[in-house]
């Protein structure tokens, strides 16, 4: 703690802590002037992007830091928007702290149940294995709530009043801001609470050489469950937020577009960096909305070609700007036979 | 009673028999050497015994409890340990998160997450760092460290689980002479406290350092004996004699 409260600390690392911080500040701000300011458009395009960089942070937690693939993070996304869905227009329940517990709870046991299928009884996970099968379900549950009736069929669910937060409804606009904002935050700080623990240690070995972490002793699948269900319950939160936000769900929700989205994100932002994945979504859903209503039909090719220089250029993405490797301050040796005064040819 | 028993070994690779009966027995705290020309099946042995390959018949059996078909984790909580043959160390992460990486296998996930054990490794780190001359690179991402320093820091990651038993596959692999005697000497602290077993290509640095040698080829066993043993015996001469 003593570390963090000196200024070595903070501007370490090129600048990218107080980068984040700045960030952060920044969006905070940006709400209350865009709304001061009778923007109205722009602090919902906003807020949605919050929302969708909720899901971005988890799933840059279970790809960028742990090395699960997923390809199919809409899924919990989809799922947590219809249980919310269902839960207000069905059940009328309307308290957000309900709603945000049930979607919460349905990513969780979702991400469980796929987990377990994904993780257990192979001796071996490959990375493709996790992406094809997560992908696959992405598909096949999007096709299946586009034709299941009692859910809505191709048209989802719409009509999804407004939520309460202790008892008040939450207005659209600024009030719904602030939700966007208080859940974004606190995904951040426990995303970086875990990403810097002990456990995000072991989250990263298992990322670049899970074998070798088997060998160590450390039980992969469970580690991999741990942090897909948990990953999946936060995807599922957005996905309630969203439903609630926009008022509808829609079987896009759980579909291949959305996971494929989610990954050009943390790709563009930048993986296994706390706040990259947040700068992916504000570039491409408010820093590029203007040239998505201008060209519709040309903005794929540009988000696959930003995405292509990036992946070239900076694979690490935009947040490996003024990344700095670490170094310590004394130079190197060579070899630890220089250290110990040995002779390095072995003569 | 042995610490290890691999007995009647038998591993096939599609056509190809690559162990035929072969077996293992080891010690407690002795060094035990493995030996053979290319293609004598002593990697597949190793890798039998450390759990990443299954063996096709025969058992395995550590301290006791048969680990035949276990898995890489459950073996190494059983109390095994490896190093494999060329350094898998965590590139990213410093010297010291490594070590602390291997000392808090045992900590349960919600300790992990809340960080509750990095204080209490601390002392363990450090000595770990101490007795493998790594101090001075403590705070270095491992993948800076010169080859001979990432085989001494896979070692200490084995030996940070307080193994029964040590494989390490080829330890001395690319390193200079300075950096081998270097590696003997760690080796043989390791096995004041635990077994271990060696896959070694330098004849010479198997005979300076181990108790007993086990000769393999062509997936069966030849020999096992003491260095003096197996140095006189006629077959293991024909062996290295007759090897292309």
């Amino acid at each position: 703690m003593q570390r963090v409260l000196t200024p070595a600390w903070w501007l370490a690392d090129g600048g990218r802590r107080v980068g984040a911080i700045a960030l952060v500040a920044g969006i905070v701000i940006a709400g209350p002037l865009l709304d001061g300011a009778g923007e109205s458009f722009w602090m919902m395009a906003l807020t949605r992007a919050l929302i969708l960089g909720v899901l971005a942070v988890a799933t840059n937690v279970a790809w960028g830091v742990t090395g699960i693939f997923t390809l199919g993070q809409a899924v919990f996304f989809g799922v947590g928007a219809y249980v919310v869905g269902l839960l207000a227009t069905r059940e009328d329940v309307v308290a957000l702290e309900s709603l945000a517990g049930a979607a919460l709870g349905a990513g969780l046991l979702c991400g469980l149940v796929v987990g377990a299928f994904l993780f257990f009884g192979r001796r071996r996970v490959g990375m493709l294995y996790v992406g094809l099968v997560t992908l696959a379900l992405s598909y096949a549950l999007e096709r299946l709530a586009s034709v299941w009736g009692e859910i809505g069929a191709g048209n989802g669910i719409t009509g999804i009043p407004l939520p309460t937060l202790l008892g008040t409804e939450i207005e659209p606009g600024i009030s719904f801001f602030w939700v966007a904002v208080v859940t974004l935050l606190v995904v951040l700080g426990l995303a970086w609470a875990v990403m810097r623990s002990q456990f995000g240690m072991v989250m990263r070995a298992i990322r670049d050489d899970d074998e070798r972490a088997e060998f160590l002793g450390y039980r992969r699948p469970i580690v991999q469950l741990v942090v897909f269900a948990a990953t999946g319950g936060v995807g599922a939160l957005a996905g309630g937020l969203y439903a609630l936000e926009e008022g509808f769900v829609s079987p896009t929700f759980l579909g291949v577009s959305l996971s494929t989205q989610v990954l050009i994100y943390v790709l563009l932002g930048g993986r296994d960096s706390l706040v990259g994945p947040l700068v992916g979504v504000l570039l491409l859903e408010v820093g590029g909305q203007r040239v998505q209503e201008e060209l519709p039909t040309e903005w794929p090719i540009i988000v696959g070609a930003v995405l292509l220089l990036v992946i070239l250029f900076l694979p690490n993405g935009l947040t490996q700007l003024g990344r700095r490797r670490r170094r310590a301050a004394a130079p190197r040796p060579e070899t630890a036979a220089e250290v110990s005064g040995g002779d390095p040819r072995g003569e | 009673m042995a610490i290890l028993e691999a007995s009647e070994i038998v591993k096939r690779f599609g056509p190809v028999t690559a162990l035929s009966g072969a077996g293992l027995q080891v010690e407690p705290t002795t060094i035990h050497g493995l030996i053979g020309p290319n293609g004598s099946g002593k990697s597949t042995l190793l890798h039998v015994i450390a759990g990443r390959t299954l063996p096709d018949g025969g058992r395995v059996v550590l301290d006791g409890a048969d680990i035949t078909r276990a898995k890489p984790a459950q073996r190494a909580r059983a109390g095994m340990s490896i190093k494999f043959q060329l350094a898998r160390v965590y590139h990213e992460q410093t010297v010291a998160d490594n070590l602390l990486l291997a000392l808090q296998v045992r900590d349960g996930i919600p300790s992990l997450v809340l960080s509750r054990t990095r204080r209490r490794h601390q002392e363990r780190v450090r000595r770990l760092l101490d007795d493998f001359g790594l101090t001075h690179v403590r705070d270095h991402p491992a993948g800076e460290l010169a080859h001979g320093e990432q085989q001494w820091l896979e070692i200490a990651m084995a030996m940070a689980t307080e193994p029964k038993l040590l494989l390490l596959d080829e330890p001395t692999g690319g390193m200079n002479r300075h950096e081998r005697e270097r590696t003997g000497e760690l080796i043989r602290a390791a096995a004041t406290t635990c077994a271990v077993v060696i896959v070694e290509h330098d004849l010479d640095f198997i005979r300076d350092l181990c108790d007993r040698i086990t000769v393999l080829h062509q997936g069966t066993l030849v020999a096992s004996g003491t260095p003096v043993e197996i140095e006189r015996d006629e077959r293991v001469a024909e062996v290295y004699l007759t090897r292309v």
